[in-house]
């Protein structure tokens, strides 16, 4: 009865948490990128993106997922406003 | 005619291993298979134990393999069974005094005469692991529904996939069904989609698994424990059998996921 009043206050449940942060995981240790990897692939994207456009730096997000039988790197990027030419 | 070589396997300690060899051993030797058990944890010994014959042992694993002593004399007979057999790990031993070829060596010519070789392999990745898989066909790799358990079970996954392995498949250990509609634990399904690999079978969290060991006798033994029916059902797959769905034991929840496994 609590776990269901837990559940329809917006709580996940503990085995449900544990699927998730375990898909995220297992991702990481099979490509073998670590967090720090990740974060030097961000900035770069940065850089590049930097070039081109005037992009918000803090709300850019870089992550994995795990298809059917595929990974994609996808990522997120406000924009601010795009250059004329490129810087 | 060459037997099946299978390694089981975890990476994470404490998963039940040994429980699994001792119990899949048990159940193929009770069905008139001829089976040879082979404890590869040097320095960190435990099957013989299980099996409930740590007072006879004489000779083991790395004296078999120094040639101190002929494969024969260090293969213990179960009190039981007679067509069931174990190799003990040394215990005094350290673990780079085996190569993966001198296992890979012994696990053909133990296969030549034996119809199955059930290799109980050390947790860790390193040296000992390296050995146990070195001479077997096929994997069966054990976990439980903890986080830690399952990481691991997919690093050794890995492992076993790059070491080409015949087959690789997946035993669901100490699952319990309650928490599992509680929703405070993995479900199977989470558990195969996970890991994907293919699911051999699923042990219940049961308190009859300590029992057993303490008394040195295999569960299967028991014909009303619901686990050792559970290691019934994983050893008539493991040996190729057209799978019993419910029969003795598995009920319920634990029925209902096999047949959605297995169909």
């Amino acid at each position: 009865m609590l776990s269901i009043l837990r559940r329809f206050l917006g709580d996940r449940s503990s085995g449900q948490i544990a699927r998730k942060r375990m898909q995220f995981v297992l991702m990481h240790d099979r490509v073998d990128i670590t967090p720090d990897m990740m974060e030097a692939v961000k900035n770069d994207i940065i850089k590049v993106l930097s070039r081109y456009m005037e992009i918000d730096n803090r709300s850019i997000k870089v992550n994995l997922e795990q298809g059917e039988d595929f990974m994609a790197l996808i990522s997120n990027v406000q924009i601010k406003r795009v250059y004329r030419h490129a810087h | 005619m060459a037997g099946k070589t299978i390694v089981v396997t975890s990476g994470k300690g404490g998963v039940g291993k040994t429980t699994t060899v001792a119990n899949l051993g048990t159940t193929l030797a009770k069905k008139k298979y001829s089976v040879v058990m082979v404890d590869t944890d040097i320095g960190l010994r435990n099957l013989d134990v299980v099996m409930g014959l740590e007072n006879r042992i004489v000779y083991n694993l790395v004296d078999v393999i120094e040639g101190k002593c002929r494969k024969e004399q260090a293969m213990i007979r179960d009190r039981k069974l007679p067509n069931l057999f174990m190799i003990p790990a040394a215990q005094t031993r350290e673990k780079s005094s085996v190569t993966p070829e001198q296992m890979k060596e012994l696990c053909s010519n133990l296969a030549a005469e034996f119809d199955y070789v059930l290799i109980d392999c050390p947790a860790g990745i390193e040296q000992g692991f390296k050995n146990a898989i070195a001479g077997a066909d096929f994997a069966v790799v054990v976990t439980t529904p903890e986080v830690s358990a399952i990481r691991d079970a997919d690093r050794v996954i890995g492992l076993l996939e790059a070491a080409m392995l015949k087959q690789i498949s997946l035993i669901i250990n100490r699952l319990n069904a309650k928490m599992v509609k509680r929703g405070d634990m993995m479900s199977t399904e989470d558990i195969i989609s996970l890991l994907s690999v293919p699911l051999l079978g699923v042990v219940p969290e049961s308190e009859e698994v300590v029992v057993s060991t303490n008394r040195g006798v295999p569960l299967v033994h028991d014909r009303t424990s619901k686990a050792g029916a559970a290691f019934r059902q994983i050893a008539s797959r493991l040996n190729g059998d057209s799978l019993p769905q419910d029969g003795d034991g598995a009920d319920g929840f634990f029925s209902r996921v096999k047949r959605l496994i297995w169909n």
